[in-house]
């Protein structure tokens, strides 16, 4: 009967089994193994040991140069997100008349294509006769910046146009906020805590879990950085936007270098790792789960 | 399956029991993959049904269409049935079918500079015998570039059936009114350079209204200043050769006319070429490199504006009417199941009337040198002089090298870094030189194992 029962399960769950083994171990294994060879996707792999990864590391301009754009998003567009995500949930959690209108209109722009979000930025980053540049100058700022057709403003370009997805991150931090008990901000503000007080000693620390989650899903996608890049700039002007995901890709679909590719993905996996490990070890001191002691 | 037939609850245990009373989900699933496996197998009598991919879309994937339909309707042995792989995706999903060995029988989803590295890998059929068997003439009946560019180590391994040819249009009244002499610009780069001044039009405040011209793609350039990008005689890359330093410094001396940053950011404003706000239409340019399609787009977007066009200028010791052509080719895949039929099927879509009927329907000059020469391409003076550019000797097609891909790609980004990026010529190419010698000599080396 246990042997039975055993047997049907594996055969229910086989599906999803096989799919993990065909799917996820079976390419994340290969892909290691094609990290120390020579293979170009068509013919057989040829292993050269660490020869792709000391090219990487000593020889390879670019690779430093995708790794650098990409570090550039993940340093600065993780906490832009993150403040601009938490700054529009707090306003969206008053009790105001249409709340529930201003917080869809907010959110609206996250469920958007990114393709469709690329190309509505493309025309509104336009240096010449973009609606942005058109605002500045009415500003009276006589040289706007030429955004993604200048290789000192591309990046902040695309951190600027990643602020119209802050929905995403807005609407859990929403939900967290709704979860903070009103009973902490009664007690505050007996004590006299006031707006400031009791966002930075109630609020905060109550929705800590959630800015941890927040910024280890937004580490490991600012790193994966890539859609936009490939719909709007290609890499360019000047390989500013050339970043990690996409040097990869063209690497291994361009290039016929899915060896070397191999390898790189091994490296961003590495990097991620190690960012997410410092995140979680950091977090012991700032992150606060209700019904602990500190 | 007894055991199942005990209570009501221990039945419904059994989740097939529904469907299927009394069949345990073991034996159901083994009768079901048995059950496909058979059906898999089966043939079915009549034509042999051939899969072709192709890159084209909308009108072009119709044009090709109805000329399956009237292969199919020719060819009672053979049915083709053709399948889009449009886009990035399309020409991504070639890589991994060979890598696979799941290709079709035909595909011209392949591009003519990625044709040596999939027939260097082995994964293309060589056409030379398929040519001789039917009587084909390849040196005769095939523009010159192609038959180079289609050629890879002495053989052929694919066809096309259109090919295309690079000029530039100008604006006559923007001619007029900059006191420019049509029959001077066309006689050198220094020419070509001071009309570009001359056209040049900025505002008060120093924003560009108008650029006279911006030569593109160092890839092209250099061969009109007589460079060269591969020797195929002695098997060595030639990124540095002095002809191509002369052609990127020409490219940068138009920074003078206008900075580049002004450039660009003017360039960014620039809706498609192929659209009513194309930049030549909506006089943001004097002249604008270009190719045999411009005609139809010009017909369509501005009837009413005044063009003439001329080959782009070469130096004294250069080729005059020199362009790089790329485009679609027609390729057999080594593990295709139907290579004879592919082959009947390939031989009748890159003959004469198809490609003339293809040809003039999506606009694109004809592959072939007779289909030219047809009453429908002789038309309009633009098209009569586009194909006269696309059959001259000065037509250049890709090197046949493996590491083309990599190497076009790396050419347009020292183009960029030298233009734009402020960086030296004669070492931005040295660089380059190093670079693709590494990449040359590794790649040679694992294609020989």
């Amino acid at each position: 009967m246990e042997a039975r029962n055993l047997r049907n399960g594996l055969l229910f769950a086989a599906p999803w089994i096989v799919g993990l083994v065909v799917f996820y171990a079976y390419p994340i294994l290969a892909s290691l193994y094609y990290s120390f060879c020579s293979y170009d996707g068509i013919r057989p792999p040829r292993w050269t040991g660490l020869q792709n990864y000391h090219r990487m590391f000593f020889e390879d301009d670019l690779f430093f140069k995708a790794l650098y754009n990409t570090l550039y998003m993940v340093v600065f567009g993780v906490p832009l997100s993150l403040l601009c995500g938490l700054g529009v949930a707090l306003l969206l959690n008053q009790k105001v008349r249409g709340i529930s209108l201003y917080r869809t209109i907010f959110y609206l722009p996250s469920i958007t294509p990114v393709v469709a979000n690329s190309i509505l930025w493309l025309w509104l980053l336009n240096p010449d006769i973009g609606l942005v540049n058109v605002v500045l100058h009415h500003l009276g700022i006589a040289k706007p910046p030429a955004w993604i057709a200048d290789p000192l403003w591309s990046k902040p370009a695309l951190l600027l146009m990643g602020l119209w997805g802050v929905g995403g991150g807005m609407v859990i931090y929403l939900a967290a906020l709704q979860n903070v008990p009103v009973a902490l901000y009664e007690a505050a503000s007996l004590d006299g805590a006031g707006i400031l007080q009791k966002l930075r000693n109630v609020t905060l620390p109550m929705i800590t879990p959630v800015i941890l989650f927040n910024v280890i899903t937004g580490l490991i996608g600012s790193f994966q950085y890539f859609t936009e890049a490939y719909v709007m700039t290609n890499g360019g002007p000047e390989d500013s936007t050339t970043f990690y995901a996409l040097d990869l890709f063209n690497r291994a679909f361009q290039d016929f270098h899915m060896g070397y590719a191999s390898a790189m993905a091994w490296v961003l996996f590495l990097i991620v790792l190690l960012c997410t490990i410092l995140v979680f070890k950091s977090s012991l001191r700032w992150v606060y789960y209700g019904g602990e002691n500190r | 399956m007894k055991r199942f037939r005990g209570s009501s609850s221990r039945r419904q245990k059994n989740a097939f029991a529904p469907f299927v009373p009394g069949a345990k989900p073991f034996h159901l699933t083994i009768f079901l993959i048995a059950f496909s496996l058979v059906s898999c197998g089966r043939r079915s009598a009549g034509p042999v049904e051939i899969v072709y991919w192709t890159g084209w879309s909308s009108n072009e994937f119709n044009s090709q269409q109805g000329l399956i339909d009237e292969f199919n309707r020719t060819h009672p042995n053979i049915h083709v049935r053709l399948l889009s792989q449009f886009g990035n995706s399309g020409y991504q999903k070639v890589r991994i079918a060979f890598a696979g060995d799941s290709t079709p029988d035909i595909m011209s989803t392949v591009w003519a500079d990625e044709l040596a590295s999939y027939a260097q890998r082995g994964v293309l059929t060589p056409l030379d015998a398929y040519l001789k068997a039917s009587g084909r003439d390849f040196d005769k009946e095939f523009v010159p570039s192609l038959r180079k560019s289609l050629r890879v180590d002495g053989q052929v391994y694919g066809l096309a059936v259109t090919t295309n040819s690079h000029f530039i249009i100008y604006n006559r009244d923007i001619f007029e009114q900059s006191h420019v002499n049509e029959n001077q610009v066309l006689r050198s780069p220094d020419a070509l350079f001071a009309a570009s001044r001359a056209c040049t039009k900025a505002a008060a405040d120093g924003s560009l209204i108008r650029y006279g011209f911006r030569p593109e793609q160092l890839v092209t350039w250099a061969l009109v200043f007589g460079g060269k990008w591969y020797d195929p005689a002695k098997g060595v890359i030639t990124a540095n050769d002095p002809h191509n330093v002369a052609a990127l410094r020409w490219m940068t001396s138009f920074n003078k006319i206008v900075d580049p940053m002004k450039s660009r950011s003017f360039q960014a404003s620039f809706g498609s070429d192929y659209s009513a706000s194309g930049p030549f239409f909506v006089g943001k340019v004097a002249m604008r490199e270009t190719g045999e399609w411009a005609g139809k787009f010009l017909h369509r977007y501005a009837p009413n504006l005044r063009y003439g066009f001329f080959a782009l200028p070469a130096p004294q010791d250069g080729r005059p009417g020199a362009f790089y052509g790329n485009g679609s080719v027609f390729v057999i895949p080594k593990a295709c199941r139907h290579k004879e039929e592919a082959w009947e099927f390939l031989n009748w879509i890159t003959s004469e009337k198809p490609v003339e009927k293809f040809c003039e329907t999506i606009g694109n000059v004809p592959a072939l040198v007779a289909a030219g020469q047809a009453p429908a391409f002789q038309k309009s003076p633009l098209f009569q002089f586009a194909v006269a550019l696309s059959q001259g000797e000065n037509a250049v097609g890709p090197p046949g090298i493996a590491i083309w891909p990599t190497y076009s790609r790396e050419i347009a980004r020292t183009e960029e870094s030298v233009i734009y990026g402020g960086k030296d010529a004669q070492n931005a190419l040295d660089e380059l030189q190093r670079r693709m010698e590494t990449e040359f000599r590794e790649t040679k080396e694992d294609l020989s194992r």
